[in-house]
């Protein structure tokens, strides 16, 4: 089985090349950050705030989300998916929550990926 | 705290916080799956797969408990590593010896997350033609799903936090636990 060659990405981390490798090896068509969600408008009709999931599979119609900030600092991206979700109820963005990354990458194997995602103790306890 | 019963593995529980699903709660939900199975397939010609290794545990105690003629087979796929990315893709370590073209089979996996693994064996199973292709599978993660695989049988529902235990591993140990625990942080 063969797919065809990807263009390489500038991810915005390292996890998320990671998490691109494991979609690739088990064959998951996606792409990197294909489209922007406007979430807020100025007066002028501007755009002053959006979002991009990291991820889309469009097998599953589905994007995905990464992250690896501390559940104390997600607040503001949260904030941005229940928004995302109230404009765009149609669309569906799971997201990866800091925890959820971490035992991924620990449960393949990936000790140093899993340790750049930091904060054992906050994770479990999340 | 290990519960009495469970002293004789004391020293591989050792690593267990708790326990999620006792021995008497797996056997329990198991008798049921081989009921519904048994009665869901009576007089259809019936071909149980299960996929390697995790699945071994589960297989054996379901198989015990399927009142219908069936015939077995295993498969397994390497799974992904850091040495098994620079190999590129998933391969199959251990085919079918039996053909299933034209016959009703049922994937028995033990347990379900991301959806991945599945997803590449469905993709391969369905490429040969069974009559039919279910999945059974023992223990659901569905907090991590990223494809949607329907689940006709399904045993239990478990957190997304490292269990181990009824076949369910932390690189390569605890399989043999005849219960479902939860992995001490430190132990991982």
């Amino acid at each position: 089985m063969s797919l065809p060659e990807k263009t390489p990405h500038q991810f915005s981390h390292p996890v998320e090349e990671e998490f691109a490798r494991i979609l690739d090896y088990y064959g998951i068509e996606w792409e990197y950050e294909p489209r922007t969600f406007p979430l807020q408008w100025d007066e002028q009709g501007n755009v002053t705030e959006a979002f991009t999931p990291d991820f889309y599979f469009p097998q599953q119609e589905l994007y995905v989300e990464l992250t690896t900030l501390r559940p104390s600092l997600a607040t503001h991206k949260n904030r941005k998916l229940r928004r995302m979700q109230e404009l765009y109820p149609d669309i569906h963005v799971k997201l990866f929550k800091r925890r959820e990354m971490r035992n991924l990458m620990v449960k393949y194997g990936l000790q140093q990926a899993a340790a750049r995602i930091q904060g054992t103790a906050a994770q479990e306890n999340s | 705290m290990i519960q009495p019963e469970l002293q004789p593995f004391a020293e591989i529980s050792k690593d267990i916080r708790e326990v999620l699903l006792t021995p008497e709660q797996i056997q329990a939900r198991v008798i049921e799956l081989g009921r519904q199975i048994s009665s869901d397939y009576a007089e259809r010609d019936l071909l149980i797969v299960g996929v390697l290794k995790g699945v071994l545990m589960f297989m054996a105690d379901l198989l015990r408990q399927i009142t219908i003629p069936v015939a077995v087979d295993f498969i397994a796929v390497s799974s992904y590593s850091a040495e098994a990315r620079d190999r590129g893709f998933v391969r199959l370590v251990k085919d079918l010896d039996i053909p299933i073209t034209g016959r009703n089979v049922i994937f028995i996996e033990d347990v379900i997350d991301t959806g991945l693994t599945l997803n590449y064996l469905l993709r391969n199973l369905r490429a040969r033609s069974p009559a039919s292709l279910e999945v059974c599978v023992m223990f659901d993660k569905p907090v991590r799903r990223l494809v949607d695989i329907p689940l006709r049988y399904k045993g239990f529902e478990l957190p997304d936090q490292f269990v181990v235990g009824y076949g369910l591993d932390y690189r390569e140990k605890y399989r043999n636990l005849p219960f479902v625990g939860l992995l001490k942080p430190e132990a991982f």
